[in-house]
């Protein structure tokens, strides 16, 4: 039956990518004639030559970070994600966007594929060395990269925009309904999160890039709203599925609830809080559990968000607040709203010092405090996310241009999308152009490299100009 | 005006889910309705698809509509397709080719769901959304997620944040900042490594687990956080309700967990008195009836139950718990259902024994029986005037059940009834009297036998309940029966000689139960006379004696 066949190639094109991948990590150390590496081609023949019997094909797309088995994405598992991380890379450093592969493939096919693509990473015009390399060969066809259209890029940017302030409203409703003691809709909070997810396993980056603005409205409703996208953004590269990403962005958007009991007067006030302020703030956990019960009973999300509010300052080594007098270890989703929490915290105008820090100033006062505040490994897989230029970061570049971090790149953390707000010759552009850092000149250099950050907060930049 | 043939399929299609959406919530999965009527379902749509790449639904407030036809429509509130999915949001519809019969069978699961009444946090968006279907595609208008005084919020904050615009003058000072200034941050992006994920899948693993221990050890926090007393008989409150939840799952050890840290808090030094209180609240809460419902189901259940775990829980229950216990006694289905509440209420009758004996007051005959052994278990003398009751019973097993007990409990109140029983008309009753006599065990129950057996009537009774009297007997293992037994086995008559022949076989069986020696003469001399009847009894008590000595 043809919905078979169709699930089938679903589940296989996982199975495809990861054997591809591992196809070309043991050319890269042995030749393709190489007995690990014929062994490891006629297993991908295997897969292969199933789905294409009776003349098919089957193509393998890179769009965006994402592969597509005939236009259908494909989802990976944890156990495959270097294997995935590795492909992208290797696709995106050879400007190879795909591969079609054609019924009655060989496996000398797959080693003149191989032997192109090995030497096509030392050619300064990669997709044409493989191209050419791979002229005789008729059963695999390779594609260039697309360039995301600007149009598609600008439609896309604006349902994003659409999606954040959605639930940023909602934060905002949910608190004063709470106040006034009504009841809170989580259907459609969980609505507003599946939205979320949608987009972040689409285009991650522009709704990250939306956390990045932060000074309207109070703190409190964007900020939830942020720590729940940077939650779900960093559940995805845990491998968590669309379930338990809905669930972790709805317990992060409450995860500070308990606020609601604070004065907005405190919440909101201009200089450092009293010592009486503070302990006050540091009530919020508590109310939050009591909020969340009341609102919700003792259904799973109420259960989770509970946890999740009682526990996001407690500290990976329990230091923090409040203090417990019987207790093990801090629930996974506690510790990773603790990362993201105080990463926007501390790069948001209005709490600790009130003097908000440049990104990546926060990153690197939250690399001394992994292990001891926050969990170690998913600091790690925070700043892998983030990378080293998270979105709003200031940056100079060697080209004598000031931008600003507008898309981080999966594949390469170092070398994010910049939007150029000062050209090489000092001069101020609006709305400037977007560009890439993996670009290279014709020798292989490449184009632009930063070359130091600034803050811009010290600058009075705002973000939102340029960023929305 | 002529109806095309596609419109009319999809109108029958459409009527078709309607039915099946009814049909699919009412009959559970293996039900000849309910896979008749996913079998049809999935006829039409394949039908349908066979020759078109896709069915597609454009759905309004009252109306469906399909390729512009209205094909649904429907003005009321109640049992609307079309209300149905346009409240939540849903404004397209389409099942592609390739719909999978699993597919169908999910999706009807979901229309079928009756959103309204279960208290579900999921609406048909969010379950379709979940589902992931491949071969049914959904369009959905988000913008009834935003409020009405909200609507134009995007456009309020953009201008908020664009308001401060950025001063020309200091990005040029940032620009020129940038060729001097040297404040990079030395961060570097660690690689994950195999060991990282490693890591992780162990993590993800271990967070599996349920999250209502997590919130349990939180709520117990809570309380030693609270800074007034309100606070703290709200978190209390919250703890009554995780019970109720931990009830529900069948998970006693988790119940146990909260007693034991609730106990503990009895202790708390700043919750003085009080403390106990808390804990008595949630001891009482165990034994609400809601929760022994509960409870009750899962003892029905095939749920494994450590017996450990359950007498630990018994111990946390109160009094008030034994109304409700009694109540479901008398409506479980499975024999280890009713052992456990029994043992409950053998437990918690020693705490009131007038709660127990009110159950002896239940229409059902069963749970009367059930009642009398729980009393008899608790082995309280005070239970008496109650079992006396039972005697006259209307049905012979509680009649029997209750001399029993009497027996167990024995003491001067219960001699006059069980007397009265001897004399019973039914014979299972004056043997059921007899060995209670017998558990009882005194010198006057050995008399009222005795006087029984010699009794002139005794010798016309059947041989059965003369045999069960000459055992009851033999536990008096003294000279006074020994002669007696003695007497009956030389007695020899002319007339009825061959109801006296049963009375010395009798005799002789109980005089082999005796264990007394000095027997074994006149056994077999008495051994090669009399009938064959008698011959078999008087061989059978030489063995035993014998064997024994």
């Amino acid at each position: 039956m043809i919905d078979r066949e169709e699930k089938e190639t679903f589940r296989s094109a996982q199975d495809i990518i990861n054997q591809l991948s591992v196809i070309l990590r043991n050319a890269q150390i042995h030749n393709p004639w190489n007995i690990a590496v014929t062994t490891a081609i006629e297993k991908f023949i295997a897969l292969i030559s199933h789905l294409t019997t009776g003349g098919k094909t089957i193509t393998l797309e890179l769009i965006g970070e994402y592969f597509y088995c005939d236009d259908v994405r494909v989802r990976y598992s944890l156990e495959h994600l270097l294997n995935f991380d590795y492909l992208v890379r290797e696709f995106k450093k050879r400007e190879i966007g795909g591969i079609v592969i054609l019924d009655g493939i060989k496996l000398q096919d797959v080693q003149v594929f191989l032997k192109a693509f090995i030497a096509s990473g030392f050619s300064t015009s990669p997709y044409e060395t493989i191209y050419e390399m791979m002229s005789d060969v008729e059963k695999i066809r390779v594609d260039m990269l697309k360039k995301i259209k600007d149009g598609e890029q600008e439609d896309t940017r604006k349902i994003i925009k659409k999606v954040y302030y959605n639930a940023v409203s909602f934060s905002r409703g949910v608190m004063k309904k709470i106040k006034a003691g009504e009841k809170v809709s989580i259907r459609k909070a969980k609505r507003i999160v599946e939205q979320m997810v949608d987009h972040l396993l689409e285009e991650e980056n522009l709704l990250i890039g939306m956390t990045a603005i932060k000074d309207y409205d109070e703190y409190t409703y964007h900020h939830s709203v942020n720590v729940s996208i940077l939650s779900v953004a960093l559940g995805q590269r845990l491998g968590l599925n669309k379930k338990m990403l809905t669930e972790l962005g709805l317990v992060a958007l409450f995860h500070d609830i308990g606020k609601i009991d604070i004065p907005s007067e405190i919440l909101n006030k201009a200089s450092s809080f009293t010592e009486d302020e503070w302990k006050l703030m540091k009530r919020h956990p508590v109310w939050g559990v009591r909020a969340l019960l009341k609102l919700k009973g003792f259904d799973q999300t109420a259960i989770r968000s509970s946890i999740v509010a009682f526990e996001h300052h407690m500290s990976f080594d329990l230091t923090g607040y409040p203090r417990v007098r019987r207790y093990s270890e801090l629930d996974l989703y506690s510790r990773i709203v603790s990362v993201v929490d105080q990463y926007d915290a501390m790069t948001s105008a209005r709490v600790y010092s009130r003097i908000p820090l440049a990104p990546d100033k926060a990153l690197s006062i939250m690399m001394e405090r992994a292990g001891k505040q926050l969990d170690p490994l998913l600091f790690k897989f925070f700043t892998n996310m983030v990378g080293i230029f998270p979105i709003g970061a200031l940056v100079m570049l060697d080209t004598r241009e000031l931008g600003l971090v507008y898309e981080s790149d999966l594949v390469f953390p170092d070398r994010p999308r910049i939007m150029i707000i000062v050209d090489h010759k000092g001069e101020r552009l609006t709305k400037g152009p977007v560009v890439s850092l993996t670009e290279k000149d014709e020798s292989g250099n490449y184009y632009r490299s930063v070359v130091r950050t600034l803050d811009p907060n010290k600058y009075k930049i705002n973000l939102a100009e340029y960023l929305i | 005006m002529e109806i095309s043939e596609e419109i009319r399929e999809a109108k029958d299609i459409l009527q078709n889910l309607i039915k099946a959406k009814k049909n699919i919530r009412m009959y559970p999965e293996n039900n000849p309705i309910y896979i008749r009527t996913l079998e049809d379902a999935y006829a039409r749509f394949t039908g349908y698809l066979d020759y078109r790449d896709e069915f597609k639904l454009q759905i309004r407030q009252h109306s469906i509509c399909h390729e512009t036809e209205e094909i649904y429509s429907n003005p009321e509130k109640e049992d609307n397709l079309a209300l149905f999915f346009f409240k939540d949001g849903l404004r397209e519809l389409t099942f592609k080719k390739g719909l999978t019969r699993d597919e169908l069978e999910e999706f009807l699961k979901i229309i079928a769901r009756e959103f309204e009444r279960e208290e579900i946090d999921d609406d048909v968006v969010t379950l379709l959304w979940e589902r992931d279907f491949q071969n049914i595609h959904y369009v959905v208008d988000e913008a009834f997620l935003v409020d009405i005084d909200e609507e134009d919020y995007e456009t309020r904050a953009e201008r908020q944040v664009k308001e401060q615009a950025t001063d020309v003058n200091e990005l040029m000072k940032a620009y020129t900042d940038g060729f001097q200034e040297d404040d990079r941050q030395e961060i570097s992006v660690v690689p994950l490594s195999d060991k990282d994920l490693q890591m992780l899948v162990r993590e993800l693993e271990k967070d599996s687990a349920g999250k209502l221990e997590k919130l349990i050890s939180i709520l117990f926090e809570l309380v030693y956080l609270s800074e007034r007393q309100a606070e703290v008989n709200e978190t209390f409150q919250f703890i009554r309700d995780a019970i109720s939840l931990c009830i529900r799952h069948g998970d006693l050890v988790l119940v146990g967990q909260i007693m034991r840290r609730a106990r503990d808090i009895m202790e708390e030094p700043s919750l003085k008195e009080s403390g106990k209180d808390y804990y008595r609240i949630l001891s009482q809460h165990l034994g609400q009836q809601e929760v022994v419902g509960h409870l009750a189901e899962i003892l029905d259940s095939t749920l494994e139950i450590d017996p450990q775990v359950y007498e630990e829980f018994i111990g946390f229950l109160d009094k008030n718990a034994i109304r409700p216990l009694i109540q479901y006694l008398g409506e479980l289905k499975t024999v280890r259902a009713r052992k456990h509440v029994i043992d409950a209420l053998i437990v918690l009758g020693k705490k009131d024994i007038e709660s127990i004996a009110k159950g002896l007051e239940d229409q059902k005959w069963y749970l009367v029986r059930n009642i009398i052994y729980i009393l008899r278990k608790i082995a309280d003398r005070r239970a008496t005037e109650y079992l006396l009751r039972t005697v006259r019973h209307s049905d012979i097993r509680v009649r029997k059940e209750g001399i029993k007990a009497l027996g167990e409990l024995g003491g001067q109140e219960v001699i006059q009834t069980l007397r009265e029983c001897l004399d019973d008309a039914d014979p299972e009753i004056r043997m059921a009297a007899a060995r209670s006599f017998g558990t009882i065990g005194t010198e006057v129950a050995k008399k009222i036998i005795l006087e029984k057996i010699s009794n002139k009537t005794f010798r016309e009774k059947d041989f059965e309940e003369k045999k069960a009297f000459y055992e009851i007997l033999a536990r008096w293992k003294d000279q006074t029966v020994f002669d007696f037994l003695m007497t009956a086995l030389r007695k020899k008559t002319f007339f009825g000689r061959a109801r006296n022949e049963e009375n010395r076989a009798c005799a002789a069986f109980a005089l082999g139960l005796l264990g007394m020696n000095d027997a074994l003469p006149e056994l077999h001399a008495v051994k090669e006379s009399g009938s064959d009847f008698l011959k078999d009894f008087v061989h059978a008590a030489i063995r035993k004696l014998e064997h024994d000595r």
